[in-house]
């Protein structure tokens, strides 16, 4: 896309530089890795350093497009360029409290938290108003899907997920 | 006449009631997957990689290759559909598709989708039937230089040759190695990258990977920036095909085919050249009366060729996967996982080792494309009210399966957060238009080929001349060479002529 902003291409060269980052990373990582090759004449520290080596590259190559005309060959990116932070941070914080509460509160109700949660921002994203009426629909929602789920993964397939109770059915 | 009583075998197994329903559970739920949008068989598989703990294997991979090519026929519906391009495989249905939907004929084009994939899914199939057995026993002859050519041969056709940026697409190929080196080395037990978390000593979970980039990235996508994009939907029309259209899909069918089928047997991976070509293909072949309808009113054949060809590829896809252990897209790649679940190693002991398992997977491809014939022509309509479910629910709904497929497979809450951070991650990739096939071919593919890599070297005694002192291996890395090469002198001589 040629009609990209220079505010976008000051993105682009972060994420080169993230990647170059993660490659210094990577090759940080391998210094403490012994090479012990034995007969292979490689060791367990060949490919960390191939892949360190590549993405620092990789990372050069992106910062350089980025500095002469932006990323080449861009898809044309679905939806609005401008992005709905709030949206985000209702998805992120029903995420995120999920991976906190799951084994405290059990999967059923987790679930249901990060289901409301991640609804109301993707309903705020869309421009509804989302009154009282849609928390209810929304928490009603979420237990009506995690549960049938719980049950039919504990129960019939014998995967362990966290309850509330010890009673296997919450 | 050997391949055809262990394809009896096959059938016998693939045929108890327990299996039939876990064909017909996977197909409808990939026919589900295929219509839902934001969410496909790679993700689907992924989610469901739990079950490889209790289920057991001919079991699970029959559910899984049902999940696999089921989504395919749910596609194309989408994508006829509703006024919004799916994943790429169906991008060129779409262009035809929705034309012919626009002008009142959205049946006929479900039709010569589904029946379409029907036939190319069918001689596919047999076309794995009667070949895996073969390249099986050519693979055994093979050792670690070749192994590790074919490997990198798949990498770089994946990474460098079929997305839209070499840089990115490498970019993408080497974070999923280094995703792949997170754990113990296989051959010296050497922890690498595991920072003292104990968790990270088993690595990885490929699920954590492919659920967060796809589902949890999708998700945050969409909350981000698809608020407000409305989609359109297409009116239904009766499912059914006239004599002409019959006259006009045959042939696109049959030619879709025949593209499609060698592209799944090449260890390069990739739906979009074969259905790009079928539907130049077609465009070339139609009679001046109808070559008028392509992108005006919708060309059938321009549906049918297309369809027929990504059913081929996809299904001759298994060929290098059951015979080389070489996944090609994202969804062989999490097949191969599941495989290795179970600490089957695809490749040509297979055939060999869990010949019982293999047939019956073959003999459930049979079986499962008549259940997507029926599921999808005269239940079409059932799927079609998919597309109405709202979309928060819809992306909220996801999330709670995302938790399923990441927690259960280890029962650690810390791989919760981990699957926040990768679908952060996955999200950045998507905006900036990083490939994530490469992701999870490497990260799935990396070790093994590491492995090979050592081993190839140590046969060598050390030296990495044993790549060029083997006919075979020296033979792949002329065509990696050319692989990257020739596309790319062909581009400079063009724009230069």
């Amino acid at each position: 896309m040629p009609s990209s902003s220079s505010p976008s291409h000051g993105l682009q060269t972060l994420v080169g530089l993230g990647v170059g980052l993660v490659g210094v990373g990577m090759a940080l990582g391998a210094l403490s890795i012994p090479s012990a090759s034995g007969y292979a004449g490689v060791g367990p520290n060949f490919l960390p350093w191939v892949v360190a080596a590549a993405l620092m590259l990789c990372g050069g190559f992106m910062v350089r497009e980025a500095r002469s005309g932006g990323f080449r060959n861009m898809e044309d990116a679905v939806g609005s360029d401008r992005p709905y932070w709030p949206g985000f941070v209702w998805m992120s914080a029903g995420l995120l409290a999920n991976a906190a509460l799951i084994t405290t509160i059990g999967f059923i109700l987790s679930c249901a938290l990060c289901f409301v949660l991640a609804a109301r921002g993707l309903r705020l994203a869309a421009g509804e108003d989302g009154g009282p009426r849609s928390w209810v629909t929304d928490t009603v929602t979420g237990l009506l899907i995690a549960s049938p789920v719980y049950w039919m993964f504990t129960k019939f397939l014998a995967i362990s997920l966290p309850g509330l109770t010890q009673s296997g059915w919450l | 006449m050997d391949i055809w009583n262990q394809l009896m075998q096959g059938f016998a197994t693939a045929g108890t009631p327990v299996n039939l329903l876990w064909a017909f559970v996977g197909c409808a739920m990939g026919t589900a997957v295929g219509v839902l949008p934001g969410i496909g068989p790679a993700t689907a598989v992924a989610m469901l990689l739990p079950i490889t703990a209790k289920v057991e294997a001919t079991a699970s991979m029959i559910f899984f290759a049902g999940i696999y090519y089921g989504a395919m026929y749910g596609g194309s519906t989408t994508s006829i559909l509703l006024n919004t391009p799916g994943e790429t495989a169906s991008m060129v249905t779409a262009m035809e598709g929705n034309k012919m939907a626009k002008s009142g004929r959205a049946g006929a084009a479900l039709a010569t989708a589904a029946i379409g994939s029907f036939v190319a899914g069918t001689i596919a199939t047999v076309l794995v039937t009667l070949f895996a057995p073969v390249v099986a026993d050519f693979a055994v002859k093979l050792g670690p230089p070749e192994y590790f050519m074919l490997m990198l041969l798949a990498f770089t056709t994946v990474s460098a040759v079929l997305g839209q940026s070499t840089v990115r697409g490498l970019t993408a190929l080497f974070v999923g190695l280094a995703a792949g080196l997170v754990g113990l080395d296989q051959i010296t037990g050497q922890a690498r990258y595991t920072g003292g978390v104990p968790e990270l000593l088993d690595g990885v979970e490929i699920v954590l990977v492919a659920v967060g980039l796809f589902a949890v990235a999708e998700a945050l996508h969409a909350v981000l920036f698809e608020g407000r994009v409305v989609e359109t939907a297409n009116k239904m029309s009766r499912v059914t095909m006239s004599a002409s259209d019959w006259r006009r899909s045959i042939p696109a069918w049959l030619r879709g085919t025949a593209i499609g089928a060698p592209f799944g047997c090449i260890p390069a991976g990739g739906t979009e050249i074969p259905t790009f070509l079928s539907y130049a293909t077609e465009k070339k072949l139609a009679k001046p009366e109808h070559r008028a309808e392509f992108g005006t009113r919708g060309a059938i054949e321009g549906v049918a060729g297309p369809e027929a060809a990504n059913n081929a590829t996809v299904t001759a896809a298994l060929i290098p996967l059951l015979t080389l252990g070489i996944p090609t897209s994202n969804t062989t790649a999490i097949l191969l996982g599941a495989f290795q679940n179970y600490g089957i190693q695809p490749g040509p002991q297979l055939f060999s080792s869990a010949s019982a398992l293999v047939w019956a997977l073959i003999a459930s491809l049979y079986i499962g494309n008549v259940m997507l014939l029926v599921l999808n022509l005269p239940l079409v309509g059932l799927w079609v009210k998919l597309l109405k479910v709202p979309k928060p629910q819809l992306y909220a709904g996801i999330l709670i399966f995302a938790t399923v497929g990441a927690y259960g497979m280890r029962q650690s809450a810390f791989d919760l957060f981990l699957l926040y951070a990768i679908g952060v991650l996955g999200l950045i990739m998507r905006r900036f238009s990083f490939p994530t096939a490469p992701v999870v071919v490497g990260m799935i593919l990396g070790p093994l080929a590491e492995a090979q890599l050592r081993n190839a070297i140590s046969i060598g005694e050390g030296s990495a001349m044993v790549f060029l002192q083997r006919p075979m291996s020296l033979t792949l890395l002329v065509v990696i060479v050319a692989v990257l090469v020739v596309p790319r002198w062909l581009k400079a001589r063009r724009s230069a002529a």
